[in-house]
Parts: structure tokens; C-alpha cells; sequence
């Protein structure tokens, strides 16, 4: 019927996908560059020959934060008028604290990159640039290890703030969550231990160390149980506050298709793929390659996976 | 300096639509697009003591602005006569504001590409005549709009005489819409 007050059906969805390819890429990149930097702190020496792990991280983070910017530029509906976000800042404004923080954090991690890189930059078409920044290269590869811890707490802060962003938003119960900012810090993390061990092995297949593997696919496996605990505690905390988020919850786990999403593609394929091939063909992490990239490409697909259906069921259930 | 508010009195409101009309005439709101809806449920009760009831969707004035405080560039601002309004030039369309808001009282415009919603017509009717063009076609004078700060205004006594509510009391946005409810009930398990 044409209801004479008019449709009631307007704007169902603000954020559409792109807006979930942003928070998978800016995961990512948090995860990849702590992934990256815990890996390189882990040899006492810290010097050149890199890890592939290291190589392979330092390169993603950079990349798919830059990517995940543009993504997220062309999706304004006036991308144009962008600089005003660099201009005007809102203190009270998650997005407005996410914009400085990116403001630092994208820089940093494409100059740490480049430090990790200055061998093979130097021997390129790029030798002049990087003789003329010599100096400052020096500077930053001798005080390597704050600048690495710098780049770590601000690869953190990129992590949860992804969360809060969603978090701040009261109309939505499925973000508004104190566990939403931890969740995707930890999927994050998760996806990144997962794209450095894929592009590590993919791109740099002769640095590859068969004990850093190891080392990092158990960390990836403990990053999975935590990160099913956080989806757990998020439905079980919403449904404890009764009412509207009571039945927000039981309909964004049974109903329609982004429950079948969640159960199939967020639970399938970021923690039971994932843990049958850890204790089936990877038991106590042998080195089968075919194996482990099948395991990362599926943690990477489950926690973009997460990051859709949390966007796209947080607009549709509402409850009421 | 005002605070501008609004009583909607759904006791004496009919559901005519005509301070829809003028909305979308005053502010030449786009087809499908809506800053001001006055929604129709019932019949409820036993015949024959049948009543509607009517609902007011529309911008509700908070005082504490979930749409302001999530605004990145401040292009979602109050301004100092207490309506909550969109700067256009600062605004980059992240549409943070209009998910933020609890009550979905905006939506995009596709001509501005800019979030809009319901400023009293502060740029349209209320300039020109001094009050919205809802309130001032209103035939049952359901509406009523005022200045909270004002103790001599007519929103004023009303307010202090009258019971009234406020939508999602719970979320502490302290609105500046009021509706005096209906007083007609009827029991629903």
C-alpha cells in the first residue's frame, strides 16, 4: 500500500560496501605492520637481509592503507570537498581522530617501507632520490627501534579505531558495542599475520624461514580463539541487555540472508577452516605450502567476510 | 538569542498532511525524500470508541546532538538560535551524521549531495514569516512553535501546563520537539 505519509523505507542503508572494503583494508594494514614489526624484533640483530615476513608486511600496510583512503575518498558523496576533513577538525569526532591519526600513520608506513626497501630502491631508477634523503634514511635506520615502535602504537590505534568509529553510532545496536573496537583490532591482526604469510611466501619465497612460518601460524592461532571469544561476548552482551538488542541479536543470527553470511562465510571460513587445517594437514606446523596459503587466503576472506556483515546487518536489524 | 522549539499537540492533530505539503513545497524537498512525515496508526479501541493515533517524524532539535558530535568537519552544527543545521560548503558527504542520527530524521539529498533534514525553514518560511510553514498551515493549530529561553512565549505555558514527551528519552539527546500524547488508550499484549 502507498502509504499517504509517504515510504517508510527511505535510506535503509547509509554505508554501503565500500565502506566495509575500507575497514578490511585499514585492518589489514594495522596487522600487517605489527605482524611485520614483531617479526623483525624478533632477531636480536635487526639487520638487512630481511625476513620475507618482514618484507612481505611492510609492503601490504603501506599499500592497502593508501588503497583503502582512496576507496574511501571516491565514496563521499562530495570527494572533492575532502580537504575540509584536513582542515576542520572535530575533537568529539571519531572519524575526525581516525583522519589525524591516519594523518601519521600512512607516512611513517610508507617511510618504513622504504627503509626496508633502500637496498633495492637504491639499485633502481629511484637512486638519485634516495642519495638526496641519505641522511634522513641513516637518521631513522639508527633510531630503527622507536621509529618501529611508533609506527606499532599507531598501526594499534588504526586497528581499534576502525571499531570506535562504528561504535559511536547509537541508532545501530550491532555497533554501538564496548567489544566492537577489540573485535576488529584482533580480526585485523588476525588478517594481517595471514597476508604477511601469504605474500611472504609468494613474493619472497627465498627469505622464507620455516621457523618464522611456524611462529607465525601459531600466533595466528592464537588470535582465532580470542576473536571467537569477541564475537561471542558481542551477541551475548547484547542479548543480556534485553529489549530491541535482545531481538537485534537472535534476528542477525537467524534471519535472512546475512545470518547465513556470518555462520558460513565469518565463522566457516575465519575460524573453522582455519582451525581444521591447524590440526589436521598443519599439525605441530609443518611446512606444506599449499596448506598454509589455502589457510590465509581463507582467514583474509573471513575477516572481510566480518567486516560486510557487521557494516550491512548492524543497518538492517534494528529490532524493533 | 533563541532556543526554538516545537509542541506537537497529537490531541488536536486530524492527519491531514498538510504541513507535509508545505514542507515539501517551502523547502522543495526532492520526490521520494521526506524532512517531515506525520505517521497514521490505527484504528485502536472498540467500536464505537475508535482514535488514531499520529506520530511526527522530523528533525527532533536536540540539545545534545548525536549528529553534531560525530561531524568530522563541523559542517553539522548548532547555531545560536538553537537549530541544528548543515553547513553545505564544510559538509564531504561521509553521511557519518545521518547513521548517527537515532531518530532517521536525514537523509541525502541526490541534488546537494549534501545530508538534509528539517531547520524549522530557517532559510525559507521561518526568514520570511517568522515561524515553519507546517506550523502556519496547521488548521487545528497542532503545532506550536516558540523560544524555550522566552518565559512569555505561548510554548512556554503550554509546556509547563501540559504532560509531554519526548522520543528516546533513554539516549540523553534532550530533544526540542515535544508531543503531548494522545490520551485515548487501549490495551494491546
Amino acid at each position: 500500500m502507498n502509504e499517504i505519509w509517504g515510504n517508510e523505507s527511505v535510506n535503509a542503508i547509509v554505508w554501503h560496501w565500500p565502506i566495509a572494503l575500507y575497514l578490511f583494508l585499514a585492518g589489514l594494514s594495522s596487522g600487517a605492520m605489527m605482524t611485520a614489526l614483531s617479526v623483525e624484533w624478533m632477531n636480536p640483530k635487526r639487520k638487512a637481509p630481511w625476513d620475507a615476513f618482514v618484507k612481505a608486511g611492510v609492503l601490504i600496510a603501506p599499500i592497502t592503507i593508501i588503497v583503502g583512503l582512496i576507496v574511501l575518498i571516491f565514496d563521499l558523496t562530495k570527494p572533492l570537498n575532502f580537504y575540509q576533513l584536513l582542515i576542520h577538525y572535530n575533537l568529539k569526532s571519531v572519524m575526525s581522530l581516525g583522519v589525524l591519526l591516519l594523518l601519521f600513520y600512512t607516512p611513517l608506513c610508507a617511510i618504513y617501507a622504504i627503509l626496508r626497501f633502500r637496498l633495492t630502491l637504491s639499485k633502481s631508477f629511484l637512486w638519485p632520490v634516495m642519495n638526496l634523503f641519505g641522511g634522513v634514511l641513516d637518521f631513522l635506520e639508527k633510531n630503527s627501534l622507536w621509529f618501529g615502535r611508533l609506527v606499532f602504537a599507531l598501526a594499534g590505534g588504526v586497528g581499534v579505531y576502525t571499531g570506535f568509529l562504528l561504535s559511536a553510532i547509537q541508532t545501530y545496536p550491532l555497533y554501538n558495542s564496548p567489544i566492537l573496537p577489540i573485535l576488529f583490532l584482533a580480526s585485523g591482526l588476525s588478517s594481517g599475520i595471514a597476508a604477511c604469510i601469504c605474500f611472504g611466501i609468494l613474493l619472497f619465497s627465498e627469505e622464507v624461514s620455516k621457523e618464522k612460518t611456524k611462529y607465525l601460524l601459531t600466533m595466528d592461532l592464537r588470535v582465532i580463539p580470542i576473536e571467537s571469544l569477541l564475537l561471542f561476548a558481542l551477541f551475548v552482551g547484547l542479548y543480556f541487555q534485553g529489549g530491541d538488542k535482545a531481538l537485534v541479536v537472535l534476528s542477525a543470527l537467524s534471519e535472512g540472508s546475512w545470518a547465513m553470511i556470518f555462520w558460513v562465510c565469518v565463522v566457516g571460513f575465519s575460524v573453522v577452516i582455519p582451525s581444521v587445517i591447524a590440526l589436521t594437514a598443519l599439525k605441530n606446523h609443518a611446512y606444506k605450502v599449499n596448506f598454509i596459503l589455502l589457510n590465509s587466503i581463507s582467514i583474509m576472506l573471513g575477516v572481510f567476510a566480518l567486516r560486510m556483515y557487521i557494516l550491512y546487518a548492524g543497518q538492517l536489524y534494528l529490532g524493533a | 538569542m533563541m532556543k526554538y522549539a516545537m509542541v506537537f499537540n497529537s490531541q488536536k492533530c486530524i492527519g491531514c498532511q498538510s504541513c507535509s505539503i508545505a514542507c515539501r513545497s517551502e523547502n522543495k524537498v526532492p520526490e521520494g525524500l521526506y524532512r517531515l512525515q506525520v505517521k497514521i496508526q490505527g484504528p485502536k479501541g472498540v467500536f464505537p470508541n475508535l482514535a488514531f493515533d499520529y506520530e511526527r517524524f522530523s528533525c527532533q532539535m536536540c540539545e545534545n546532538t548525536p549528529c553534531v558530535s560525530v561531524c568530522p568537519t563541523h559542517a553539522s552544527f548548532m547555531d545560536e538560535n538553537g537549530i541544528v543545521d548543515i553547513d553545505a560548503n564544510k559538509c564531504v558527504g561521509c553521511l557519518y551524521c545521518i547513521s548517527a542520527c537515532p531518530y532517521h530524521a536525514r537523509f541525502l539529498n541526490p541534488q546537494t549531495k549534501v545530508p538534509d533534514k528539517c531547520n524549522f525553514c530557517k532559510d525559507t518560511h521561518l526568514k520570511l514569516h517568522g515561524e515553519p510553514a507546517c506550523v502556519s498551515v496547521c488548521p487545528t493549530d497542532a503545532l506550536v512553535f516558540g523560544d524555550l529561553d522566552n518565559m512569555n512565549d505561548p510554548i512556554y505555558e503550554i509546556l509547563s501546563k501540559k504532560n509531554f514527551t519526548r522520543k528516546k528519552e533513554h539516549l540523553g539527546t534532550k530533544p526540542k520537539l515535544f508531543t503531548i500524547p494522545n490520551k485515548k488508550g487501549e490495551i494491546k499484549l
